[in-house]
């Protein structure tokens, strides 16, 4: 049996399963959950064009997502231009400002990158916050109602279910994979990859280094940018800390860390991680788990405390997964189910 | 003028505690070429420390440094010989992530153990000041803070260039390698210069208590602060360090003054990123091909 078309007839099951999903999951909660999941997958594939497969690990792509939710929700806000139309706006304004961020910080190198990179997504988001009349400064925007989907006269939709968000968010992810396969299959992934390899030799190749690195920032702050959009008319609230701030930064990295950097299931595999583990924080699932089996008296002073406290704390569980994915499997999920895989065939030869 | 003056003694008051902390990430890096991401956060490891010694002990925050000080190298040290130790030898991304990871890990523990509100810690000289003269005065708890941060920073040179242990760090800074030949332990001086890192941040974040919020997520500021000083002072360098945290601080007051509070981080920012761009090795450091 050929593997490759078992692969793709699992793939477009998968595709098609995940297509009519609205149609039988009616729970809003459900589909806001598939949301965030997309939003995790698109924002973790975005970023891992850059860094996983270029090799240059940005602790600044919040300024992406960043530009991107802010433009359109900035153009909508004071302007009336509809998202389909802003949404493109924040894409331009991305690609300007890639290229900036490029042009400064891919002359430094490993450390020096990161810092740079960091350093460029707090200038936004410290320019957010004192630039008021542009962006509202530390309130933030909100979006009362979003103007419905109309091509002519014909309403395609006008976003007042979860629906509407859940293809918009499936699209955003076949298109982040869809891009990333292209790279890796493609002469520019080869060249990323030789980028991330070893630097010198590539150069020294012929690969224009700055060329290829700045192909590969732009390709993914774009994606970020469609990411960051979509997450601000989803949400209708953007403000400085929940779009720029370095958490956003560290969040859409540590999808591909602990799914597994440069691969293309990787960042499906930390989203499917990373999404419900900080949900049940969040919505106190745990708690009540513990309260269920009996461990945790839900009126005791510990119960209390960890029903007021725990759903602020998922980032703590950001902090403990990092750590042991770097201690133990610096490879991330997929490199550390590759090693398994390879140590079985080894013992069965 | 006086407004000017007034600035920049303000500028290097508080310099002086940057200094502090800069010296503290700088020591790390040049031992171990390990950026630590969690600098801030161990100092706000350190402001908690002290802001509870003062509230369940009532020992004042300049005086408990003596109990933070010690306290803090313990903690530095232990996270050095649990985690640090054991990526030494990896990317440098998987150790500023190993750090990240950490500093996460400490901030939200203190959440959820202070939930995030802001804590004060008022002593009776907080909002004191000292009239210099020619319309321009200090503030008592910074001057005070800047006359200790001077004294443990000149006790800190003392200790790098005079003692065995000291020289022994310096060496395993230069060359890691032939530090081992020569008998060093190069173990050992990695989790002392964590420790004294880490002391170093912890001292800084008690000494600022008094003047400043105290909140879990005070810790990323700093540790942007940290970088910006030590890479403008050269990374691994301590003098750099010492020069680049009082200019910082003297950056920092005067673009408040002159052009807008707000603003003053991206001033620090942008000068951070034209030393990257122009002057990578810093004002004091070697420059590494």
């Amino acid at each position: 049996m050929n593997n490759s078309i078992l692969k793709s007839a699992l793939i477009a099951l998968l595709l098609a399963g995940l297509l009519i999903v609205p149609r039988f999951v009616e729970s809003p909660y459900a589909l806001h959950m598939m949301i965030l999941l997309f939003m995790s997958v698109a924002q973790g594939q975005s970023w891992n064009i850059l860094g996983g497969y270029a090799g240059q690990h940005s602790v600044g792509h919040a300024a992406y997502f960043g530009v991107g939710a802010y433009t359109t929700m900035m153009l909508m806000h004071s302007k009336g231009v509809v998202p389909w139309v802003g949404v493109w706006a924040g894409v331009a304004a991305v690609i300007v400002v890639a290229l900036i961020i490029g042009s400064i910080c891919f002359r430094l190198r490993g450390p020096y990158f990161v810092l740079a990179s960091i350093a460029v997504a707090e200038i936004m988001r410290l320019s957010a916050i004192n630039l008021t009349p542009l962006t509202n400064g530390a309130e933030g925007i909100l979006a009362t109602e979003i103007p419905a989907f109309k091509i002519g006269a014909t309403v395609i939709t006008d976003f007042v279910t979860k629906v509407p968000f859940y293809y918009i968010g499936l699209f955003l992810v076949l298109l982040t994979l869809g891009v990333t396969y292209w790279v890796q299959h493609s002469k520019l992934g080869y060249f990323f990859q030789a980028i991330r390899e070893d630097q010198d030799a590539a150069h020294s190749l012929g690969i224009n280094i700055a060329l290829y690195k700045n192909i590969g920032l732009v390709i993914s702050a774009v994606l970020t940018s469609l990411a960051g959009s979509f997450y601000g008319i989803y949400v209708g609230f953007v403000d400085p800390p929940t779009v720029l701030g370095l958490d956003v930064s560290v969040q859409i990295m540590l999808i591909c860390i602990i799914g597994g950097m440069g691969t293309i299931w990787g960042p499906v595999l930390g989203s499917l991680i990373l999404v419900p583990l900080s949900e049940a924080l969040r919505s106190n699932m745990i708690t009540d788990l513990l309260v269920k089996i009996g461990m945790v008296n839900a009126d005791s002073k510990i119960g209390l405390f960890l029903k007021e406290n725990l759903s602020h704390a998922h980032v703590l569980l950001y902090g403990i997964l990092v750590v042991l994915v770097i201690l133990f499997m610096p490879d991330g999920l997929m490199g550390f189910v590759k090693k398994l895989a390879l140590r079985r065939k080894r013992e069965a030869v | 003028m006086a407004v000017f003056l007034q600035s920049l003694i303000s500028g290097i008051l508080i310099g002086g505690v940057y200094a502090l902390i800069g010296i503290g990430l700088t020591l790390i890096f040049g031992v171990m070429r390990v950026i630590n991401f969690a600098h801030g956060d161990i100092l706000m490891v350190g402001m908690y420390l002290t802001y509870m010694i003062f509230t369940l002990l009532g020992i004042d925050p300049f005086v408990s440094v003596l109990i933070t000080f010690p306290l803090m190298f313990l903690f530095g040290g232990a996270l050095q010989k649990v985690f640090i130790n054991r990526v030494l030898d990896a990317l440098a991304q998987n150790q500023i992530l190993l750090t990240i990871g950490l500093g996460l890990i400490m901030s939200n523990t203190v959440m959820l153990i202070f939930t995030s509100d802001y804590k004060i810690l008022t002593t009776s000289y907080s909002s004191a000041t000292i009239k210099v003269g020619g319309g321009v005065s200090v503030s008592t708890p910074l001057l005070i803070s800047f006359l200790i941060t001077a004294a443990i920073t000149a006790a800190l040179y003392w200790f790098l260039l005079k003692t065995d242990t000291g020289q022994a760090i310096r060496a395993t800074a230069q060359d890691r390698d032939a530090a081992q030949l020569m008998g060093i332990n190069v173990k050992r001086m990695s989790i002392i210069a964590f420790g004294l890192g880490s002391a170093l941040a912890g001292t800084a974040g008690a000494l600022i208590s008094p003047t400043y919020y105290i909140f879990p997520q005070v810790g990323s500021v700093f540790t942007l602060k940290a970088f910006v000083i030590t890479v403008l002072g050269g990374m691994g360098s301590v003098v750099g360090a010492t020069l680049g945290g009082v200019l910082i601080g003297i950056t920092e007051s005067m673009s408040a003054v002159y052009i807008s509070s707000g603003w003053k981080d991206v001033v620090v920012f942008v000068l951070f990123l034209l030393v990257l761009l122009f002057k990578p090795s810093g004002l004091m450091g070697k420059s590494r091909t």
